[in-house]
């Protein structure tokens, strides 16, 4: 442990603070005698007057007149350190490369007061590390954990680093703080704090003038009060003589200030485009720099690069291309979105056939069968009759299903063949009711072939493109459409045999029972017309002979009251074919019946 | 508190009265970490780190971009990650934040990016940070890409990153590689 060098280095330094007079510890630890001086100054000058007291007469002279001019020369420093805050010395320009060892781990800046931790030897900025300790508060005073190598260590009051440290970091040259305002000095960092509070010219001071009390900057001292109104020459603005110069400086937009690389002398206000846009001479990058050419040349011989760059040449060309594949870029990612949107509902649309494609399926495969009407197309012709619809029925075929559950995308192939097997007896059945769908299949069919240029999804396999894949989603849709249309058709078909079948045997006994009546009627005809020849022949007797009257007349009435009997039953007959035309409906119906009656 | 607080500050009075220039005030404090900043950086410039990058956002000083690439012989290598960081008022008192602005798949980032990592987090009364105030932006970034090849799984952020990184590192690697991407198409992505 390296205890006993530090600590009596420590009270080496300190001892010195007590005893030599303020220039000197200035010179070391300027910053911290700034502040301590007048406690320091007391104590000093209490010292000189002891010594004072044991010399001679003309030395306590001599000692009176230092005094007064120490007083002096503190009480202006007081009043300028008024004027004049305290500088942070962390935001110094510092002009000497400083060696990293110098370098406090937590500020990154020259140490500023030092420290050294007993416990591990690390240093730092006495502030720097009370910082980093603020937040472990301790009452026995500032400890932590070392940030460097995190040992648990403390700030003793002789917590130092020896005076070679110390010096070796306040020697360094730093720029005056006041440089901006047009201090061009370089002075040692210990020593700026005095540089500013007495030397420096751009620092302020009180006025000179008794009864003035503003602020001067000290250059300007000397020339008496400067606190009275003036106006520029330049914007005739008006304001205080003493803050003409910086007006002319930085403010007035009307005064010509010279361009350093141009040597052209610019107003202040165009000074930005000037340096921006205008000045010749400053050095700008080559019009092709994004594609490539890393020259720089001066604004005034940027058009003889330009000649002979080839980057510089193509440049309006590609910038053009550039903003093309920028366009095409843009309207691309446009489109994959909307084909995303697309492809989305697709898949909803598909997956919402798909459910609802369950139910048909079941009944079309319960009913595998289902008895179908082939195809005869000579008979597309033929007006419905009852043999022709016996024909129909005899020779029904029977169309099968494709079991739904071979495959969730039936192939179109198979559709094909369903369609064209169950498209002509739609044709062909002639009691088919209801408008003839036949419109509809058959351009279906034909577009389908015609406008599909590719090949049919003949697998669930990858797809392509996602246009490939709704391509065939399209079809399979199309597909399921022409199936279900298929099936529609052919319930009708076997709705309207059904209610074929229904009626034939109604028809038959109707015109069973109008060929009975019509046997009666007959019947009743010949009977008669035998009666009312004989009648006549009795009426020719009877008024010839005036004999059998009586018996002629009886069998007349009972002649007419047979045909009365016939008729009714013949408008009965009506009345049940009637009824079967109401409940059928069509037109061959009534055009059998009236067959009937007019056998009636 | 406020008897500490209140002690705190006669001491720090205190002390401004011992050493008046040197103490950085309030406003000055914000000029600090810009000149600690600046320091930095012209550290990083000077001398770079290989596979370590970090500047300036933007006007502002104390919003950093920095790129880390991953290290070799772990599944991260040859693979380039992009972070943010920024800095508070009272850094280095504070650590930076840094933030993953890549998607990485790493036992201690989350989806999110954040990062698990001791000296990200301040240290001192019961919380268990690590931060250091000598610590800078090159040793954090230098820590997050150890981090890479070295992950803590027993406080993982992404538990089954952790658990895989232990069972199976080749299926390790392609979830690393599913999950990357390339700084550019970041950027792309946050400009869409």
């Amino acid at each position: 442990m390296s205890g006993s060098p530090p600590w009596s280095s420590s009270r080496w330094h300190s001892s010195q603070a007590g005893f030599v007079p303020h220039h000197a510890t200035s010179n070391s630890t300027g910053r911290l005698e700034v502040a301590s001086s007048p406690p320091d100054v007391q104590r000093s000058l209490s010292a000189a007057n002891i010594a004072g007291h044991s010399s001679l007469r003309g030395m306590r002279r001599l000692e009176a007149r230092r005094q007064m001019e120490e007083a002096n020369f503190l009480s202006s420093k007081a009043r300028s350190q008024n004027l004049n805050p305290p500088i942070d010395l962390r935001m110094l320009d510092y002009v000497t490369a400083y060696d990293d060892n110098l370098m406090c781990p937590i500020c990154r800046c020259p140490f500023l007061d030092p420290v050294v931790l007993a416990e591990c030897d690390h240093c730092f900025c006495r502030d720097c590390i009370r910082q980093t300790w603020a937040s472990t508060y301790s009452p026995l005073g500032p400890r932590g954990d070392c940030p460097s190598c995190r040992t648990p260590a403390k700030l003793g009051p002789r917590s130092a680093t020896s005076k070679i440290l110390v010096n070796i970091t306040d020697d360094l040259l730093v720029r005056c703080p006041k440089s901006e305002d047009g201090c061009k000095a370089q002075v040692k960092r210990g020593e700026v704090q005095d540089h500013v509070n007495i030397y420096c010219g751009y620092a302020y001071m009180e006025c000179t003038a008794d009864d003035c009390e503003l602020h001067v900057l000290r250059k300007d001292a000397a020339e008496g009060c400067l606190h009275f109104g003036v106006s520029c020459l330049d914007c005739r603005q008006s304001m205080q003589k003493a803050s003409l110069e910086t007006h002319w400086r930085v403010q007035c937009p009307d005064r010509k200030v010279s361009c350093e690389l141009c040597k052209e002398a610019v107003f202040n206000r165009e000074w930005d485009t000037h340096s921006r846009e205008t000045c010749p001479a400053i050095s700008i990058p080559c019009p092709g720099k994004v594609f490539g050419c890393n020259s720089r040349s001066k604004r005034s011989q940027a058009d003889v690069h330009a000649k002979s760059c080839t980057f510089a040449k193509l440049t309006p060309m590609l910038t053009a291309m550039q903003q093309r594949m920028d366009e095409q870029e843009a309207a691309q990612k446009v489109m994959v979105r909307k084909l995303e949107v697309l492809e989305g509902g697709f898949q909803a649309v598909q997956t919402i056939l798909s459910t609802k494609q369950e139910d048909p399926d079941q009944v079309g495969a319960d009913e595998s069968r289902i008895p179908l009407l082939t195809g005869r197309p000579h008979q597309r012709g033929d007006s419905g009759g009852m043999l022709d619809a016996m024909v129909v029925e005899t020779d029904v075929g029977a169309f099968v299903f494709p079991p739904p559950s071979s495959s969730s995308r039936p192939s179109s192939e198979l559709v094909h063949v369903r369609a064209g097997a169950s498209l002509p007896p739609l044709y062909s059945a002639p009691m088919a009711p209801g408008p003839r769908p036949a419109d509809l299949p058959e351009p279906f069919t034909m577009d389908f072939d015609m406008a599909s240029p590719f090949p049919p999804p003949a697998a669930n396999g990858p797809y392509i493109s996602p246009l490939h894949h709704l391509l065939s989603m399209h079809e399979s849709l199309r597909d399921e459409m022409s199936r279900m249309s298929a099936a529609l058709q052919e319930l009708d078909g076997r709705q309207s045999m059904q209610a074929l079948n229904e009626n034939l045997r109604t028809r038959e006994e109707i015109s069973y029972m109008a060929a009975q009546v019509a046997g009666l009627s007959r019947q009743v005809h010949w009977l008669t017309s035998a009666q009312l020849q004989r009648q006549q022949h009795g009426g020719a007797g009877r008024q010839a002979a005036g004999a059998a009257g009586p018996s002629g007349s009886d069998i007349a009435g009972a002649g007419a009251g047979v045909e009365a009997a016939v008729s009714t039953a013949a408008s009965a007959l009506r009345g049940a074919a009637r009824i079967v035309n109401a409940g059928q409906g069509m037109t061959m119906r009534r055009g059998l019946s009236e067959e009937g009656r007019t056998k009636l | 508190m406020a008897n500490r607080l209140g002690a705190m500050s006669s001491a720090s009075a205190a002390n401004q009265g011992a050493k008046s220039a040197g103490n950085p005030s309030r406003p000055a404090a914000n000029g600090n970490v810009i000149k600690r900043l600046q320091s930095e950086l012209m550290a990083l410039m000077t001398s770079p780190t290989p596979g370590l990058s970090a500047f300036p956002a933007g006007s502002d000083m104390t919003k950093w971009n920095a790129t880390v690439t991953g290290p070799s012989d772990t599944p991260y290598a040859d693979l380039t990650f992009k972070l943010t960081l920024s800095y508070p008022a009272n850094y280095p008192y504070a650590p930076p934040e840094v933030l993953f602005k890549t998607p990485i798949y790493h036992p201690n980032v989350d989806m999110a990016g954040r990062i698990c990592l001791d000296i990200l987090k301040k240290g001192g009364d019961g919380s268990e940070g690590a931060w250091s105030a000598v610590l800078n932006t090159g040793s954090v970034l230098l820590s997050i890409q150890s981090l890479l090849g070295e992950p803590n799984n027993a406080s993982p952020l992404n538990g089954e990153a952790a658990l895989l990184w232990d069972r199976d590192q080749t299926e390790y690697k392609k979830k690393v590689l599913a999950r990357h991407q390339e700084p550019e198409d970041v950027e792309a992505a946050d400009v869409a």
